[in-house]
């Protein structure tokens, strides 16, 4: 083996060893065009249940303005827009979905459109405990071209624990989860985690003191 | 259970970017929207959680949060009291300016055709049709 040889491969373990000790870190987010669109309203249209439990989607609806207008976003009313929207004859929400996004926005006046899509909403019994999952996927537009500004995907999950020791403890704890999954928490923290910046979120909007002065381009 | 549910909220609180103590008056808004989803037949609990945040935000001096006042006018217009909903509607559009179009047009309506008191699916038509 070359001397060169052996310096390559040495790298590329040591690079190997470094990517597998942050693996857990992305990369972070290219926000230039959320940045220079400067959007200040956020219309979030009603959610696109994947899943198979069909409450899904509007218990997941009224969790999201809280955590986006505390960003500092105006959200536009997302209980007015539902209705609006359905009286419009569009209940189902894969066709607001599927419609243009500058028509959509332009109808409400909003500078940015906020898509989010339930991709589990769930809770399976693994072994001896149950395991509640929430799935979730969100994409904001712009408003005057469609672009998409910003993505992120969030996966929360909680396992019944064992119910103090033992067997029976651990299957009834199972059950209980199973028959009642606390699916809320869940999809708090998947907001939460979703807008947290710096991380996978963005940066405020105008009505936090942060706007303007915490954007960290990407690029480093 | 709970102390699952404290962790989470601490949790949450020290990942968000932004500071822990809420900008808005939220009074559990988002816990009555919930049970309004939930429960469709008890409307009434959530019109009076709406007021009750807008009446105790103002009378506190605390923020009240975007889209309340307009999700109360709605609520209004829903029961037949139009002239009531713009009043909310007008309060929506002074306080933010992004939701000026939106609630010019609810004005618009409300203004226009009188809501039926029956019709508590909600007033057709608002908006144009999307092509």
């Amino acid at each position: 083996m070359s001397d060169r040889l052996r310096t390559r491969l040495l790298t590329v373990a040591a690079l190997l060893a470094v990517a597998s000790g942050c693996a857990t870190a992305p990369p972070p987010k290219d926000l230039t065009r959320l940045v220079a669109a400067q959007p200040r309203s956020i219309l979030v249209v009603p959610v696109v249940n994947d899943s198979v439990d069909v409450t899904a989607a509007d218990y997941f609806l009224s969790t999201v303005p809280v955590p986006l207008a505390e960003h500092g976003y105006y959200v536009f009313p997302v209980n007015l827009v539902k209705r609006l929207l359905e009286d419009d004859g569009l209940a189902d929400a894969s066709l607001v979905h599927g419609a243009p996004t500058e028509k959509l926005a332009a109808l409400f006046g909003a500078d940015a459109v906020l898509y989010i899509t339930i991709k589990r909403w769930e809770a399976k019994w693994i072994l001896l405990s149950t395991q509640v999952t929430v799935e979730v996927g969100y994409t904001l537009r712009d408003a005057k071209t469609g672009a998409v500004l910003w993505e992120e995907h969030q996966t929360r999950q909680y396992a019944s624990d064992s119910g103090g020791g033992g067997l029976i403890g651990a299957v009834v704890n199972a059950a209980i989860t199973k028959a009642s999954p606390s699916y809320m928490p869940l999809a708090r923290q998947a907001n939460v985690q979703a807008l947290a910046y710096p991380g996978p979120g963005f940066p405020c909007g105008p009505y936090r003191q942060e706007y303007g002065r915490d954007y960290q381009p990407a690029a480093r | 259970m709970r102390p699952r549910v404290a962790l989470a909220l601490a949790l949450a609180a020290a990942v968000s970017g932004c500071a822990s103590q809420t900008v808005y008056h939220w009074n559990g808004y988002d816990e009555a929207l919930y049970r309004h989803y939930r429960d469709p037949a008890g409307r009434e609990a959530w019109v009076e959680a709406l007021r009750t945040t807008i009446l105790e935000a103002e009378q506190e001096g605390r923020k009240v949060p975007p889209g309340l006042y307009a999700e109360y006018g709605y609520a209004l217009l829903e029961e037949g009291k139009s002239k009531e909903a713009v009043v909310w509607f007008e309060k929506e559009k002074a306080k933010w300016p992004e939701s000026r179009l939106l609630m010019e047009k609810m004005i618009r309506n409300a203004g226009q055709r009188p809501v039926q008191p029956a019709a508590l699916t909600g007033p057709a038509g608002q908006l144009e049709k999307l092509p």
